[in-house]
């Protein structure tokens, strides 16, 4: 083995469980391993030599500024490091132990900047590197992160919880983001850089829910467009990054369990399983019957009595929820991770880890009604009410494997794969009336969702001398989302005289007594891109050129199907009958005329191919010390076809060719005292998502609407303009405030189509234009300045204020109330404060965190009823880190400790409301 | 060898976690083919046509005479290099005989179970067929020795007029699915048949196989008000779409007219039969569909048969219709909504039974009653159940005969006069009989507002009132009162109720509950001798009734839709049959 192959295998920021562990060899000799930063840019600086004071031990950095010395005699040492064009630093004070591998991050100020050269102590230069602040200090746009450390110190468990601690983003149904208010449209969500494919049937999104926290280094919400980000970037780009290798092997392990109010120990009424649910990897017994699916929509078919029980006897008689009692939920995770020479003895940094959790969870005092329109204009009566109770047994499990190794002194290898899989089998069991049949009623409902994201990038970063910079990715990814043999039963509650005992009979005609349901969506998303940056100019005031290229093709498949059955002319002694007994095939005989099936999701199945080709140009260019300008577009080029069988069976094709050049202008001015100005500027787009562009209308089973696209529909064109103020008065602590703009040409809405009878359709539909303004002010704060003894205490806050308002065209087809109002999902504010307190040593910790979002229009209201709205509500946790002994340590924490009901309101109707309850959970971590 | 074994451990991991994803399919199956149709090209020869898919190598044809006779093969058609359309012409056929026709699919050496059976007659000698596949634009008239089938959603359009000769039959294609006649705002219909030349709408399947919903049915709109604002388009329509394309199913609205008096044509002696298919879940499409339509159009003499979805339904507008039957409607016999004005004399409808229904054509009604009628419901409503104008219309002269079973009408149904929403009008000189739930519900506090919220409406000042309606073999005259359904006094207002008099003591003829009619001569609607409804009747129209009413509509001395000793006038053009 060559002595550079050995010495300069690249490495990663610590991860957050790392922990160094003796290697067992070599016990005279440590390893010091870092990245070299250009401080005011936070790039990484290659080609700065890095010598071991008092030694002949030495190398100089690598790519993205990398660097890592072995065989240095334990002890304490100190290095020096220099580069033309910075000031050199030495670093004293490193305290490394022996068969330790020492992580030391180090920023170089440009010579212009400080001339003297800087003597620091190793405890200080750590002190400065504060991740998310860094990164959001350095990059060329508006960016908020939460990092691994931030993430350890709250409660939250996915990635979906932990996003919501970003200023201006709030999180609907504890999965999708919504970041400045926008909707879910304007967010586009990556994976290490690479787009998510998305796993839902009428939109397009990632639920975040999916990814474990113990997979995360950190979430960055970048909300200013540049040219090297996808164009249909319009609210923001979250980015998740898995966690990368640490320097030296890291074993960890953590285990929790949990009490959750209302469902740990409670008699619940729980779904049934039939194998494999318990770890989202469900059997064929709820996979669509062969038969169902050969009959398909069963048009052009005659269908005797014979094949209908024979149709029906097809389905899992499953009905009913089991009566159980809810356990506790449990966690575990573990993780290994190195950088070792196991290559035939070249360096291989690896992170290998996996996450289970289980939980129940419970909404209770759920409520439900809609909302019919009263006397008063704009008035609300409410109808159809049904308050009930909603179980559900929830498993996540997910790992990843990182490798990287360095191919010669200038390039980095590295492949990430990651794979997550998620399960919610829920049951819901309510009773209310129906206005239009003017009857009582009891439904329950078992749904089983099992999502699926797999993931793989294979990449290299070269650095070709000084001042040429090259990096490549291919990825693989592919999502799936499963809700196979979802079930509804119907009961009518009837008394045959006004005082005889209630009977529940089998709603056994219409169509929505007795419903199957299966559905299945797979996309898989195929990238390559690469970027080019030469960068030139003296040190400390370069400039530099970026280029490159992006190709990606994404290909959508969704099925859906339904079958409702029905047994018109049943008998009250037939309907009284549990389903299970109405189901178990007495009815089913070739003799029997008692049932009769129907499909019902006619048309819901479609599939989208999109190949995306991206190029762009854009330079950064520092005109003086105190003035960058970064500038550049943007050139996309666009093919989406999306094809559909409308229910009568004729194929509709839509095709579109959408291409833009999309500039961008930013400019940094640094003010003296660690301040920066922003200014930002850009045009980026919005594309409709697939299945609003056919023009089929189909029933969307899982909400219970038709639901009709638009082929007409254009994307968005969206202008942003940005403005922030910045102040850094010491690491880790900010204060900045924001303002934005947005104008959208040709925003897509969601609207309702009346019908005759009362009924209603789902409709997409360009409105005129929108305009969102709004302010954001971040602050974090250490509180030393009142006493020393607060030293250890930090507060910070996040504030989104924020207006948008949208017009409709007023020759639209759409029953809308207000033609001109705020966009759907915008709430008017965003509030996220928390209180951190850090031991010394910083093993213990304590967190309290508050969010609150104001109330935002959930839907626009169906003329002439007002919007729906979803209520502030305000979330509380808590959390708790203490070292037990050794490299053993607990964690508590409790979640949602004010149980405020979630609530969606129209005019004076609740139109949902639910309350989750309290969770506490205690846990262990081991980290040797 | 240490290091190598690590690396293997490592590379399979990192494999293992990328395989993760490939779940298993399952294998396909070669399937039947799906939709075909066949149609009469002559006395002598059949086409059928249908589409392949992509994988198909050929399709082997079957043929079968009459309705018992055994398959044989006689012949086999490639299938085109690209899935598309496919045709077979099947020469040297017996004159006016009808055959059955399947198809095999092959896919390599595997073949398909047979499809369903196709069924078609040939033509008799100098009788003609003719296809409308495209929206008629321009004025066109069909001649009655022809067969007319109408393949997809024809739109009469563009102001055109259609004009249909007495004894006309239209088929709607039974392959084609959904296939139904929408004459659209401005254009016009003229059907006028006669009592021995009634103008027959039908499903293109053969007498005996016929179901409920075989097609869609036939919709008129016009350019009346109704009570919603913003746009409102027909249930049902649109499923293809917004994009105007001839044939094809495409959005049409009734909402935003504004002419009271507008005229859609006339529609005289006209049957309408097996029509209902939904082109998309829970819209099903009516026999008869007013959507709007104005005064100004004459709608007499209507025959609507074995429809899945309601027999006759106005959205809105002021059209009159007299001398209507509905005969085994799977929904509402008659249903009337969104601020409609018309008045509705001489109305029949009898339902016993549930129809069966083309497979995935739709399914029966949870709600099944004789007359349902609403206020206003659904968006643009803007002041709910109060919106006006107020669905006032006049409906007298009714003998509504229902199934005496709520598992034929459904959980929510059973009633003979479903008033809800805030509905109003005048019901007057009716006969209910065989509801399962009661005779009359008047569902909701607004409704009974119309009445003057009292149990005795006054003629003078209210907008809703029953009077002189015999209620027979019906368990109760009213849904039972609570905080919200209200009742109205019996002899106060001229209501006669008496559970033990049966529907078929008041009748000259009718079948028992539950029995199978015979035809056309099991019913005889006219009172019995000693009938109680013979007399009994609102002869003098007062107050808010009179001025509605106008000469339209006028008293009579007895209840239900025939005179005693009178004109039989449903005789000879209504249709009887069930399959």
């Amino acid at each position: 083995m060559t002595r550079p192959l050995r010495s300069l295998i690249a490495c990663a920021c610590v991860a957050v469980v790392a922990a160094p562990l003796a290697l067992s060899a070599q016990v005279r000799h440590g390893r010091i391993v870092g990245r070299v930063i250009d401080a005011s840019t936070g790039l990484g600086l290659s080609d700065v030599g890095v010598q071991v004071v008092g030694t002949t031990l030495g190398t100089s950095s690598g790519v993205d500024g990398r660097f890592a010395i072995a065989k240095i005699d334990a002890g304490t040492v100190t290095i020096h490091l220099r580069r033309i064009g910075f000031t050199p630093k030495t670093i004293t004070g490193l305290m490394l132990d022996p068969g330790q591998a020492l992580e030391q991050n180090v920023a170089l100020e440009a010579a212009t900047l400080r001339l003297t050269a800087q003597v620091v102590t190793a405890a200080s230069e750590r002190g400065t590197v504060s991740e998310a602040l860094d990164r959001q200090r350095n990059s060329n746009g508006v960016v908020s992160a939460v990092t691994a450390e931030q993430i350890q110190k709250s409660p939250d468990g996915n990635a979906a919880q932990a996003v919501q601690r970003v200023s201006g983003v709030t999180v609907q149904d504890g999965k999708y983001v919504f970041v400045r208010g926008l909707g879910e449209r304007y967010t586009t969500s990556s994976l290490n850089g690479t787009r998510m494919p998305s796993p839902e049937p009428e939109k397009r999104v990632v639920p975040l829910d999916l990814f474990p926290a113990g997979l995360l280094q950190s979430i960055t919400t970048t909300k200013t467009f540049t040219p090297d980000q996808p164009g249909d970037f319009s609210g923001a780009q979250v980015d998740i990054k898995t966690r990368e290798f640490p320097a030296a092997r890291t074993y960890s392990a953590q285990f929790g369990s949990g009490y959750a109010a209302g469902a740990t120990g409670r008699a619940l009424s729980l779904a049934q399983g039939v194998g494999g649910e318990r770890l989202a990897l469900v059997g064929s017994k709820r996979a669509l019957p062969q038969l169902l699916r050969e009959v398909g929509n069963f048009q052009g078919l005659n269908l005797s009595h014979g094949d209908k029980n024979l149709l029906v006897s097809q389905f899992r008689n499953a009905w009913s929820p089991q009566a159980a009692t809810g356990a506790p939920n449990v966690s575990g995770s573990f993780a290994v991770g190195g950088d070792d020479p196991i290559l035939f003895g070249h360096r291989l940094g690896y992170l290998f880890s996996g996450t289970l959790s289980q939980s129940v969870d419970v909404k209770n005092d759920q409520v439900r009604a809609l909302a019919d329109r009263g006397t008063v204009k704009g008035s609300t009566n409410e109808i159809d009410r049904f308050t009930g109770e909603t179980t559900a047994q929830s498993v996540l499990w997910g790992g990843l494997a990182n490798l990287s190794t360095m191919a010669g002194r200038h390039s980095r290898l590295f492949l990430n794969a990651i794979y997550n899989r998620s399960a919610d089998n829920s049951t819901r069991i309510e009773r209310g009336s129906f206005e239009n049949e003017g009857i009582e009623a009891r439904i329950q409902r078992m749904q089983y969702v099992e999502r699926a994201v797999r993931s793989t990038q294979l990449g290299a970063e070269h650095a070709v001398g000084e001042s040429h910079a090259f990096d490549w990715v291919l990825s693989d990814a592919q999502v799936r989302r499963s809700e196979p043999d979802r079930s509804e039963f119907v009961q009518q509650v009837e008394r045959d005289t006004p005082t005889s005992p209630e009977a529940f009979r089998w709603l056994s005609t219409g169509n929505g007594g007795a419903v199957r349901t299966f559905s299945q969506l797979d996309e898989s998303s195929r990238e390559a891109r690469a970027n080019y940056q030469f960068t030139f100019g003296p040190a400390g005031a370069q400039h530099r050129l970026k280029a490159g290229g992006l190709l990606r093709q994404t290909d959508r498949d969704a099925d859906t199907r339904a079958f409702s059955i029905s047994a018109p002319g049943a008998t009250n002694e037939v309907r009284e009958l549990r389903p299970e007994q109405i189901f178990d095939g007495r009815f089913a005989t070739s003799q029997s005329r008692v049932f009769d099936i129907a499909p019902l999701s006619q048309g819901g199945s479609y599939g989208a191919r999109d190949r995306l080709a991206a190029a762009y140009l854009m330079g950064e260019w520092t005109a003086t010390e105190r003035l960058k300008l970064v500038g550049g577009a943007r050139a996309e080029w666009d093919r989406l076809d999306v094809d559909a069988v409308s229910t009568l069976g004729s194929p509709i094709a839509t095709a579109k060719r959408w291409n833009d050049i999309l500039p961008s202008l930013a400019v940094t001015l640094t003010l003296p005292r660690d301040q920066q100005l922003r200014l930002s500027a850009s045009r980026t787009l919005a594309r409709p998502e697939y299945r609003e562009l056919s023009p089929i209308k189909s029933r969307d089973v899982l909400n219970g609407d038709d639901v009709q696209g638009n082929d007409q529909l254009e994307r968005t064109r969206v202008v942003n303009l940005d403005v922030r103020w910045e102040w850094y008065p010491h690491a880790s602590e900010v204060l900045s405030l924001a303002v934005f703009h947005k104008t959208f040409d040709q925003p897509i809405e969601r609207v309702y189509r009346a019908a005759g009878s009362g009924t209603r359709t789902v409709f997409y539909t360009n409105a005129r234009r929108a305009e969102n303004l709004g302010v954001e002010l971040e602050a974090r704060k250490s509180l030393a300045f009142i006493a020393d003894a607060f030293s250890s205490l930090q507060v910070f806050t996040n504030v989104t204020v924020m207006q948008s308002r949208i017009e409709l065209p007023s020759n639209t087809q759409a029953s809308a109330t207000n033609l001109k109002r705020r966009m759907v999902g915008q709430a008017p504010y965003v509030l996220n404060s928390g209180l951190t307190w850090v031991s010394q040593s910083g093993a213990a910790s304590a967190t309290v965190l508050f969010n609150q979002v104001g109330d935002r229009i959930d839907a626009a209201g169906d003329a002439p009823l007002p919007d729906v709205i979803e209520r502030t509500r305000r979330v509380l946790d808590l959390s708790l880190r203490v070292p037990i002994s050794g490299a053993l340590s607990a964690r508590f924490d409790a979640k949602n400790l004010l149980d405020a009901p979630y609530r969606t309101t129209q005019g004076t109707v609740t139109r949902e409301s639910y309350r989750v309850g309290r969770v506490v959970q205690a846990g262990l971590s081991w980290r040797p | 060898m240490f290091p190598i074994r690590r690396v293997a451990a490592l590379l399979f991991a990192a494999a293992a976690l990328t395989a993760c994803g490939n779940d298993s399919s399952t294998a396909p199956t070669v399937t039947p083919v799906l939709g075909a149709s066949a149609t009469a090209l002559s006395s002598s020869a059949v086409k059928l046509t249908f589409n392949s898919k992509a994988g198909d190598t050929g399709y082997t044809i079957e043929r079968a005479e009459g309705a018992a006779g055994a398959f044989g093969l006689v012949g086999t058609v490639a299938a085109p290099s690209t899935a598309g359309a496919v045709s077979y012409t099947d020469a040297n056929l017996k004159v006016s005989t009808a055959y059955r026709y399947r198809i095999i699919t092959v896919r390599g050496s595997s073949t398909s179970v047979a499809s369903a059976e196709i069924s078609v007659t040939t033509l008799a000698f100098g009788s003609a067929a003719a296809e409308i596949a495209t929206d008629i634009t321009a004025n066109r008239t069909l001649y009655a020795d022809t067969t007319y089938t109408l393949k997809g959603f024809i739109h009469v359009a563009n102001g055109a007029t259609l004009t249909i000769q007495p004894g006309t039959t239209i088929k709607g294609d039974f392959n084609t699915l959904g296939s139904s006649l929408m004459v659209l705002r401005g254009a016009k219909i003229q059907a006028v048949g006669t009592a021995e030349a009634p103008i027959v709408f039908t499903s293109s399947r053969l007498a005996g196989q016929r179901q409920a919903g075989d097609w869609g049915g036939l919709i008129i709109v016009g350019n009346a008000p109704i009570n919603r604002s913003g746009s409102v388009e027909i249930e049902g329509s649109g499923t293809d779409g917004q994009a105007v394309v001839g044939g094809k199913n495409y959005q049409v609205l009734y909402s935003g007219g504004t002419t009271v008096t507008d005229n859609s044509g006339e529609l005289k002696y006209v049957r309408v039969e097996f029509a209902g298919f939904a082109p998309s879940l829970n819209n099903e499409l009516n026999t008869f569909t007013f959507a709007a339509v104005g005064s100004g159009t004459r709608l007499s003499y209507l025959n609507a048969v074995n429809g899945l979805d309601d027999s006759f339904e106005f959205f809105g507008g002021a059209a009159d219709l007299s001398y209507a039957v509905a005969y085994e409607g799977e929904d509402d016999q008659f249903d009337m909504s969104e601020g409609f004005q018309g008045r509705l004399q001489f109305l029949i409808s009898y339902k016993s039974t549930n129809i069966p229904i083309r497979t995935g054509a739709g399914s029966y009604a949870s709600d099944l009653q004789g007359i349902e009628n609403d206020g206003c419901n659904g968006s643009g409503c803007d002041l709910g159940f109060d919106t006006a104008p107020l669905t006032t219309p006049v409906v007298a002269n009714f003998t509504l005969i229902g199934p005496a079973s709520q598992t034929i009408t459904g959980a929510g149904g059973g009633y003979g006069l479903m008033l809800r929403r805030g509905t109003g009008g005048y019901y007057v000189n009716g006969v209910l009989a065989r509801y399962p739930a009661a005779g009359i519900s008047v569902r909701d506090v607004a409704t009974y507002a119309r009445a003057g919220s009292t149990a005795i409406p006054d003629l003078a000042a209210a907008d809703l009132a029953v009077k002189n309606v015999f209620i027979a073999e019906t368990p109760n005259a009213f849904q039972a009162a609570t905080a919200t359904q209200n009742v109205f006094d019996l002899a106060g207002n001229g209501i006669t109720h008496s559970a033990a008099t049966t529907a078929a003591s008041l009748f000259t003829t009718l079948p028992a509950t539950g029995a199978v009619p015979s035809g056309a001569s099991a019913f005889d609607f006219t009172p019995a001798a000693g009938s109680a409804i013979a007399t009994g009747g609102l002869a003098t129209f007062t107050g808010k009734l009179a001025t509605k009413a106008g000469t339209a509509v006028t008293g009579t001395s007895y209840l239900g839709a025939a005179a005693p000793g009178g004109v039989k006038w449903w005789q000879g053009w209504t249709n009887y049959v069930r399959n």
